[in-house]
């Protein structure tokens, strides 16, 4: 499991010392160094759109935050690579993100001079890796913790609230991609109500129609071939195509029939988004419904209907709690899919996060990407967890742990 | 396989070829589509080298990826990198959450315009199907196998290439095809990046209002990912049929 | 009683089983052998109509079966398989409350009754009323699967190889308690087996089927001293048929008059025990004495060879 360091001192009678370094924390341990002494901290810019110039950690705060910072950053190196308990690691992360994080934003403060409205400081290389080092160490300490659902329900609940401590104290403010967000912090929240309203709601329709399809699936084998087989090669269908192609039909909805454009139904914008997402989103339920009922050992549903259970008790008590562990794996699936495939939606029209994604790309401009990117990335994150704890939940104490 | 049940196929692939080489001989059914004298069919290049550099980029990335998720997911389950394992799980899992569209946006800034950051999002995206497969396959090796191996006399590396390896290889391959999929449609969102691919065809038909062009960008495209997925599910069962495993239909 | 008439299913043109008529009466062990693929599982499936018979039908104390609606007819009767069929997802006290529960019982009876049949399985309910079935034992959860079955009190208990998966010991004790709570019940009981040894050693008559026939219906004796068939005496094993017979019979039956040297023998004995016992001690003959002790009489090889053999 660990290396065992040996080192022989020459010229002394041969004494040995033994060390034991966590090889995962000495990968961490480089990267940390790599990120603190060889890469930006941060990135300053005169504008929002020139070219930026790399500011080190020691020039981007002043000298005795820089010290601070590194101090604390190197500790949790050392910790990483000796400490082996769990809990001790997962503790170094939380210091070493919190150090980290408020750095951040008192360097946009330190670097940004008095008074000047242009210039603009955002993460650079140095920053993301400490970033991606620290998580690593959080990931691999949670890892080993094997945190039952209940834990790492709350445990995402404390990520989440000490996240929206950091940005509404104003920490950040000073930071490009606030700045980016104070510029359009009313469309921000109406493309984010528009990308949860698109991913959710495509996905609540994908369950409606998907759970009873999957039920008659699983009764009737001639059906199931056919409707899983047309669902897989709709999935195969790359997005934009498929967004693409539902354009035309829904095109001709809107020119010749009154009542669809009432409702709002246009060739370009949500309804072609929503429903190419409600499409992809059947697979994963109908497919893992099937799958989820078929698992049910036989010896059990034989001995339901042997002890007088009808179909619909047999459906209700037996077979759908058993599945539901499985159709819930399908619901996790379509869930973090369409949450990231709701950012698409912004290229024909349809709103949510992609419209900062695809304008950013438009004025690359990285902050507006991130605006666009970084909420994505925490929900689809967010609903991985929660989702696999309502998984882990569901199984329940029928189940052991393994 | 019977003539019935390839026939959707063979058809599938000539319409494209006679799409792709010929697209004029199709205008017929694109015109009801423009309004305004627009053209029918894609003029602003050649459908055929569109399509050429698509499945160049996603090859190339798809082969980059499948080399180090290779290497990797052998890594983590041998005795030595056994430690990893758990974190590699975990990372998998993780980054599987991440929206393919999120890490194109974010390498742009950071390489600039054109293949590069499609290339750097394939590969990178394309990692994670693979790598996910490839742990799963060579730790779902039968342990009675890998103990009658080693009850054999064969060594380490014997076992790894000769017992595991070709027992994971459906399961390998199936991470494979999904990476490919994943890579055909992320490479179309490539285009707003100045990629060359078929998402242009797409992208102009939005940009200028024409019907016509999203739609032949994207039944190309459509047709191009059922296709390869089916041609590699074919290989995926020729070698689930090599090593005795069924593939479960479902996936 | 159970009466099955002319009982016939098909698949196509397949008699699975063909045309099987025989009768169990009330509070008796009936016991199905066959090879695998005989249509023994079939044959009893029919019986709660979880397969529905091509012709014949079946009567339930005169009643026939068909005029019961489906679920109604299997509340009522017992229904043990192999593997049990235990829900994962309910505590044996859940598990075994299962037909109570459709049947509209109130809480607290179902829950006097759970503990009643914990009580009488030997498995403590303080201990295991809370228990899932993964965390049971393979003995524990045939026993939970009985005791699922016998829940509602039913008359007739039906069950499929309910003892094939366990290990020869448990299965020795399982078939021993099952034997002792079906005669205190009263229950009726059929049972699918493929082991020769647990339907001696259970049945009170043995149906043997082959090729979804019915080939002979009678009392364990009987099977062994007059064989219906050629298939019938292989099933049983000639080379066994002596011993079986053996110890189908007590001592009482071949006692003689007189007195012997030695520690006595019980007449409850088997004459299968009583053989091996006189072999091990090398003598001819032991004394036999009544369940109090009382000396009674003697038994020789001799007597217990003249009962092994085949009667004309
Ligand atoms: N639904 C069905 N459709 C077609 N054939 C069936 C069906 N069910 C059972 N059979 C056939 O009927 C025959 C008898 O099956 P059954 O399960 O009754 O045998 P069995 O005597 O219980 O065998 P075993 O001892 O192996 O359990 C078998 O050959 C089986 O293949
Ligand atoms: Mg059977």
């Amino acid at each position: 499991m660990n290396t065992i360091l040996q080192t022989t001192v020459p010229g002394m009678h041969s004494s040995r010392s033994h060390i034991i370094l966590d090889r995962l924390g000495s990968v961490i341990a480089v990267l940390i160094s790599i990120a603190l002494f060889a890469a930006p901290f941060a990135t300053y810019r005169a504008n929002r759109i020139v070219a930026g110039e790399g500011r080190m950690l020691t020039e981007a705060l002043p000298t005795a935050g820089a010290l601070g910072v590194t101090a604390v950053i190197l500790c949790v190196a050392l910790c990483a690579v000796l400490a082996r308990a769990p809990v001790i690691r997962l503790a170094a992360a939380a210091a070493g993100l919190g150090a980290v994080f408020p750095a951040l934003g008192w360097s946009a403060g330190f670097l940004t001079p008095a008074g000047n409205t242009f210039a603009r400081v955002s993460p650079a290389l140095g920053f993301w890796l400490l970033t991606l080092a620290l998580a690593l160490l959080a990931a691999d300490a949670l890892t080993r913790l094997r945190l039952g659902p209940l834990a790492r329900l709350a445990a995402l609940a404390v990520a989440a609230g000490a996240i929206a401590g950091l940005l509404l104290s104003g920490a950040w403010n000073d930071l490009s991609l606030l700045k980016e967000y104070a510029n359009r912090a009313d469309s921000f929240w109406r493309e984010a109500r528009q990308h949860l309203w698109l991913a959710l709601g495509s996905m609540a329709a994908a369950c409606l129609v998907g759970l009873p399809l999957g039920i008659l699936a699983h009764r009737f084998r001639a059906l199931r071939a056919a409707v899983l087989q047309v669902l897989s090669i709709v999935q195969t269908v790359p997005s934009i195509a498929l967004f693409g192609i539902l354009i035309a039909p829904l095109g001709y909805l809107a020119a010749h029939v009154p009542l669809a454009a009432a409702l709002g139904i246009r060739g370009i914008g949500a309804a072609p988004a929503f429903i190419a997402l409600f499409l992809y989103s059947l697979l994963p339920v109908v497919g893992n419904t099937v799958t989820g009922l078929s698992q049910v050992p036989p010896a059990v549903t034989d001995a339901a209907r042997g002890m007088g259970l009808s179909r619909r008790q047999r459906l209700l008590e037996v077979e759908l709690p058993l599945a539901l562990p499985v159709i819930l794996a399908g619901v996790r699936i379509v869930l973090v899919q369409n949450l990231g495939l709701a950012t698409v939606a912004a290229l024909i029209g349809g709103g949510g996060f992609g419209t900062f994604v695809f304008q950013g790309i438009g004025q690359t401009a990285i902050d507006l990407v991130l605006l666009g990117a970084v909420p994505t990335v925490a929900l689809s994150f967010a609903a991985a967890v929660i989702l696999d704890a309502m998984i882990d939940l569901a199984k329940g104490p029928s189940h052991d742990r393994d | 396989m019977s003539l019935r049940s390839s026939a959707p196929r063979v058809a599938a692939l000539l319409l494209l070829v006679a799409f792709v080489t010929a697209p004029q001989l199709f205008s017929f059914a694109f015109e009801p589509l423009t309004a305004n004298n627009a053209p029918a069919i894609y003029n602003q290049g050649s459908l055929l080298s569109l399509t050429l550099s698509h499945l160049r980029i996603v090859f190339l990335a798809t082969l980059a990826s499948t080399m180090l998720a290779l290497a990797l997911g052998i890594f983590v389950t041998r005795p030595s990198g056994h430690e990893f394992l758990p974190l590699s799980r975990s990372l998998v899992n993780i980054g599987q959450t991440f929206p393919p569209i999120a890490v194109l946006a974010i390498a742009v800034p950071l390489v600039g315009f054109g293949e590069k950051p499609t290339f750097i999002a394939l590969f990178l995206y394309g990692l994670l199907p693979i790598f996910e497969n490839t742990l799963s396959g060579l730790t779902g090796v039968s342990p009675q196998a890998l103990d009658a191996a080693k009850g054999m006399g064969m060594s380490p590396r014997q076992r790894l290439f000769q017992v595991e390896l070709p027992l994971a290889l459906p399961v390998i391959l199936a991470g494979i095809r999904l990476s490919v999929i994943i890579s055909l449609g992320t490479a179309t969102i490539g285009s707003t990046v100045a990629a060359k691919g078929l998402g242009e065809v797409i992208i102009a038909g939005l940009q200028s209002n024409n019907v016509a062009f999203v739609l032949q960008g994207g039944l190309v495209v459509a047709l191009l990912a059922v296709l390869i997925h089916d041609g590699l599910g074919i290989a995926e069962r020729v070698a689930a049929r090599r090593s005795g495993r069924p593939l479960d239909e479902a996936r | 009683m159970i009466e099955i008439e002319h009982l016939t299913k098909r698949y196509g043109a397949a008699a699975i089983v063909d045309d099987v008529s025989f009768r169990v009466e009330e509070g008796t062990v009936a016991a199905v052998v066959g090879t695998s693929g005989a249509g023994k599982s079939t044959l009893l499936r029919m019986i709660n109509r979880l397969v529905e018979p091509s012709a014949g039908r079946v009567l339930i104390d005169g009643q026939d079966t068909m005029a019961i609606p489906e679920d109604a007819l299997r509340h009522r009767i017992g229904y043990v398989i192999q593997g049990y069929g235990l829900f994962p997802h309910r505590t044996v006290a859940e598990n075994i409350a299962t037909v109570p529960r459709l049947l509209g019982w109130d809480r607290r009876q179902i829950a006097a009754r759970v503990e009643e049949l914990l009580d009488l399985f030997g498995l403590d309910p303080a201990e295991f009323a809370k228990k899932f079935p993964h965390q049971l034992s393979g003995g524990e959860q045939q026993r939970v699967g009985v005791a699922r079955a016998l829940a509602a009190r039913p008359a007739l208990l039906l069950m499929d190889e309910p003892f094939g998966a366990l290990d020869p010991v448990i299965r020795h004790k399982a078939q021993d308690e099952l034997l002792s709570i079906q005669r205190r019940l009263g229950t009726t009981v059929v049972l699918v087996t493929h082991d020769m040894n647990e339907a001696f050693h259970l049945a009170d008559r043995i149906a043997v089927m082959n090729q979804g026939r019915l080939l002979q219906y009678a009392a364990p004796a009987e099977l062994l001293t007059r064989p219906a068939e050629a298939f019938v005496e292989q099933l049983v094993g000639s080379a066994e048929r002596p011993f079986r017979l053996l110890s189908l019979m007590r001592v009482q039956e071949a006692v003689e008059p007189g007195t012997a040297e030695g520690e006595p023998l019980s007449v409850a004995d088997t004459l299968h025990d009583a053989l091996s016992r006189l072999i091990w001690l090398g003598r001819e003959v032991l004394p036999v004495a009544d369940a109090s002790g009382a000396p009674v009489g003697r038994i020789s090889v001799s007597r217990i060879l003249a009962h092994g053999r085949a009667r004309a």
